[in-house]
């Protein structure tokens, strides 16, 4: 990722900030880790998500979490359904 | 046992099952575990977490039961015109209430997100996130208790009705323990069968493919509780007499 790429939280309602991949990498971690998924494969599936989304983030200046959200569950989902179900959740539990 | 004391403990039976099937200290709970399973915790340690959720949830539940039992027993003082007065306020929040689950209750789209204020939403989300030891799960579980309130006020109100008017203490005290064991069904559910390996997933799928379900039956049953409270302690007591 060469240049940078801001991303746009709660629809504007709350100050933008630059991608990070890696708070990326972590929800995908912790979503595959919470339904007891063993440690190394949520590792791969996390990288495999990052560079999914990395790919789809080229050329763009600026995203939503929204976007990030969407794409990452979309790839996660052939890696892992629960988890990607979990991840896609996470935001509409409460 | 007499007739008035089976009809008290229906009610307050009643009160604690519509309690326990509001969903918002389900979902907290299940947004803890899934958390502290994410961040590597030892399954002991979530078991701890959820707990003392559970306890928080527990205690502040058994304070508000007690407290409003009492101020109802000083309010009534064993008159029938004040507990009259009080059971048609009961009654109308319970109605309300039960028209306004029908109408609102779920936010629309996908999810389990509930009609309660976003800030609030967002509080109980990243303190759920933040949660890593015993203290701060049972100051969660209180908390969520509060955020709930505008939803079980009714039903505790109606219980707390049902505890004033049983013949002595011990009774009053057995009463408040039902309650509140009761409306701890839901959240005792979830601990065992989060303690038993169960996938969170399947737990919140289940609780999404059903949301419409429980929010039809909770209020469908506070309608039913109005209009048993209505004609057992309104017309009742018209007929009968107090006590």
């Amino acid at each position: 990722m060469s240049q940078r790429i801001d991303v746009i939280k709660a629809r504007g309602k709350r100050p933008s900030e630059e991608f990070n991949p890696g708070k990326l990498k972590q929800s995908i971690i912790a979503a595959c880790l919470s339904l007891r998924a063993p440690e190394g494969q949520a590792e791969e599936i996390a990288q495999a998500v990052e560079k999914g989304v990395l790919a789809w983030c080229e050329g763009k200046s600026e995203i939503t979490s929204d976007d990030i959200r969407r794409v990452g569950a979309a790839i996660l989902q052939k890696h892992h359904t629960e988890a990607a179900y979990l991840y896609k959740q996470q935001l509409t539990v409460l | 046992m007499d007739l008035a004391l089976i009809s008290s403990f229906a009610i307050i039976v009643f009160s604690g099952l519509i309690h326990a099937s509001f969903q918002l200290s389900v979902s907290v709970l299940t947004l803890l575990s899934g958390h502290s399973l994410g961040r590597k915790t030892a399954h002991r340690k979530v078991m701890r977490l959820m707990n003392s959720f559970i306890t928080g949830v527990l205690v502040l539940t058994l304070l508000l039961i007690s407290a409003f039992a009492y101020y109802m027993t000083v309010f009534i003082r064993h008159s029938a015109t004040t507990e009259q007065l009080v059971a048609a306020i009961v009654c109308g929040l319970l109605a309300g209430l039960g028209l306004a689950t029908w109408a609102f209750y779920y936010r629309k789209g996908e999810g389990t997100a509930l009609w309660l204020p976003r800030n609030m939403a967002r509080y109980l989300s990243s303190r759920t996130k933040a949660t890593k030891n015993s203290a701060e799960a049972f100051g969660l579980g209180a908390a969520s208790v509060v955020a709930e309130l505008v939803f079980v006020l009714a039903p505790m109100l109606a219980a707390a009705l049902a505890i004033v008017t049983l013949p002595g203490v011990w009774w009053q005290i057995g009463g408040i323990i039902t309650y509140t064991v009761i409306s701890l069904t839901s959240l005792l559910a979830v601990f065992v069968l989060v303690g038993g390996g169960h996938r969170i997933s399947r737990l919140q799928a289940w609780r999404e493919k059903n949301k419409r379900f429980l929010q039809f039956v909770g209020g469908g049953s506070l309608l039913i509780l109005a209009a048993y409270i209505f004609v057992d302690r309104l017309i009742g007591i018209s007929l009968y007499g107090a006590f």
